[in-house]
């Protein structure tokens, strides 16, 4: 990691917007080259997770010189652990790729209630709605938000991806999302695929 | 064959009479219910602060108390159901209040995790691991020396909990001594999983001093469990995810290699089996579980990849398999014919031989105590030597 923040710190240095973006550029290129080893099985979670921990760090010290502090974005993601839940782990993972992917967002955290999914799918208008969820006990708690954004016809103008230990395909299916990501990187894949089509 | 000599001729890898079941009931909903008692509902009583206060004396007051009369019903329900053997646990928490956490409440262990506690509306009370308490390297040393005084009073509560387990259900059922969570879980929780995966690269010697001061802890609970007289422990560490292990096996050989052999050679000196419970996907690991000694894997989680078939087909007979009933769909919401398909068909995949002891693959108070007893019929039925599926 050091070696990355001394990195970042000397392209901060040439307060050159352009050079911070050709930095996070490449910075983006091997996150995804980490999120393929994993997909691979060549590197494992403990990597995943601290390439993701280097990327917040990075990110933090170049997006501000890029023009307007903010990277374009290819879509926007709302995304939450439900109601009950107060896991994160997999959510962050997911989060810090999808960031470095280009997507704009927006988290609800943990404990998230069915109504704050809602307001956040109105308010945020994202192309993806995600959800996480560890426990059995509070896996209904999906079934829940995909209904009420049926009742309150919002179901169209939203994907719904769930991914979490409690979740399977099987689970998904039985609930009405339109994807299960078994990880963080399956899950940005799926993502980035429904933003280019 | 009674249930103890059903076991110990499983671990064995030879024949008994059938396939013998068990379990890990940890949830007092669920052995209510196959009991027939009440659940006593106080979840209204989190929502008062002067009530909550009065509950958090009683329970940190009498803790000991509390989980013996708790798991005494766990055996009873494990008993009845038919099981030949039940998990038997003690861990050292204290009940503290913590606005953040919906019902106000938190436990926190003397490894330093911070649970949120939390009754449901079945009145279960279930606390479930949140956050480490710990940021830092100075935070972990100032907790571990603020904790020094209750490491002594949870290795005498482990040994009096066992012995009281052993001489109320030792001729009725087989206790499996655990000790909960093992040296990994135990590093990594109580600094979060990210700051964990920091310091395996970052600080390299405070890791190594954790996972040794986890290690001489766990040994000193694992011996308590054993003065009981128990003849069976498992260990426990969460080492996989849905898709692979959360650590290389090389990674995993690095840092734990020596703590997970000083485990098994201190289980095996006293004459004693050692399980080991993972969640996940560890096809990966399995070769090293064999290397660390470990006698056999627990869980072998199915919404996770974990196949009888294949497990059994990379390490043969050098380690029992334990688990694999699912407890996402099946053992809450499955049918019985379902049930009798997934028990024959585990049954058919890892039983020939001896080495197979069927359990559901988790404990969570959704599982349904009549699925539990199609579990335990299907497994009488398909279950007898020789197999004949």
């Amino acid at each position: 990691m050091d070696s990355t923040i001394d990195a970042a710190n000397s392209v901060a240095a040439t307060d050159d917007p352009q050079a911070a973006k050709d930095a996070i550029d490449a910075f983006t290129d091997a996150l995804q080259t980490v999120g393929k080893w994993f997909q691979d099985g060549e590197w494992f979670l403990a990597e995943l997770v601290y390439a993701g921990e280097i990327s917040k760090e990075t990110m933090k010290i170049l997006t501000p010189l890029i023009e307007g502090g903010t990277l374009e974005s290819i879509g926007t993601i709302v995304v939450g652990t439900v109601a009950g839940d107060l896991h994160d782990l997999g959510k962050n993972i997911f989060i810090s790729y999808a960031k470095s992917a280009g997507f704009n967002v927006i988290d609800l955290g943990i404990d998230v209630s069915t109504d704050r999914f809602i307001e956040a799918v109105r308010v945020h208008k994202p192309q993806t709605l995600g959800m996480s969820c560890l426990l059995t006990s509070t896996d209904m708690e999906i079934g829940k938000v995909i209904e009420e954004l049926k009742r309150q016809q919002l179901r169209d103008q939203v994907k719904v991806i769930i991914g979490g230990a409690a979740l399977t395909q099987q689970f998904a299916d039985g609930v009405g999302a339109d994807a299960f990501a078994p990880d963080a990187v399956t899950g940005t894949d799926i993502v980035r695929k429904w933003s280019s089509s | 064959m009674d249930f103890k000599e059903r076991i110990l001729t499983t671990l064995n890898h030879e024949e008994p009479d059938r396939v013998p079941v068990a379990g890990f009931i940890l949830s007092q909903v669920t052995s209510n219910r196959i009991l027939g008692k009440q659940t006593a509902d106080f979840a209204d009583m989190l929502e008062t602060a002067d009530l909550r206060r009065g509950l958090m004396d009683i329970m940190n007051s009498s803790w000991l108390d509390m989980i013996n009369s708790a798991l005494a019903d766990w055996f009873e329900a494990a008993i009845t159901l038919g099981y030949d053997a039940n998990w038997t646990i003690y861990s050292q928490m204290e009940v503290v209040e913590e606005p953040k956490f919906k019902q106000g409440l938190a436990m926190h262990d003397i490894w330093v995790r911070a649970f949120e506690l939390r009754v449901d509306k079945d009145g279960n009370t279930a606390a479930n691991y949140v956050h480490g308490l710990c940021t830092t390297e100075n935070d972990w040393y100032s907790w571990v020396e603020r904790n020094r005084p209750l490491y002594d009073e949870l290795i005498n509560n482990v040994r009096e909990h066992h012995r009281l387990m052993a001489e109320k259900f030792g001729d009725r059922i087989l206790a499996i001594g655990s000790p909960g969570s093992g040296v990994f879980d135990n590093t990594w929780q109580p600094m979060g999983f990210e700051n964990f995966c920091r310091f395996v690269y970052q600080k390299p010697e405070f890791m190594r001093k954790v996972i040794e001061f986890h290690t001489d802890l766990l040994l000193r609970h694992l011996n308590a469990i054993m003065d009981s007289g128990v003849e069976l422990v498992v260990g426990g560490d969460d080492l996989g995810q849905k898709t692979g292990p959360l650590m290389s096996p090389e990674q995993m050989e690095k840092l734990f290699g020596e703590s997970y052999r000083r485990v098994s050679e201190a289980v095996h000196s006293r004459k004693k089996k050692l399980l080991w419970h993972t969640d996940g996907n560890v096809y990966a690991l399995l070769d090293k579980f064999v290397e660390w000694g470990f006698d056999g894997v627990v869980s072998l989680e199915p919404t996770a990849g974990m196949a009888l078939g294949e497990v059994r087909e990379q390490v043969g007979h050098k380690l029992v398999l334990v688990g694999n009933l699912d407890i996402a769909y099946l053992l809450v919401r499955g049918t019985k014919e379902e049930m009798e398909d997934a028990v024959r068909k585990a049954i058919k995949d890892a039983a020939k031989g001896g080495g197979f002891i069927l359990s559901p693959c988790n404990s969570h108070s959704a599982i349904d105590p009549m699925r539990l007893e199609w579990m335990v019929e299907a497994a009488h039925k398909y279950g007898m030597y020789p197999i004949a599926i």
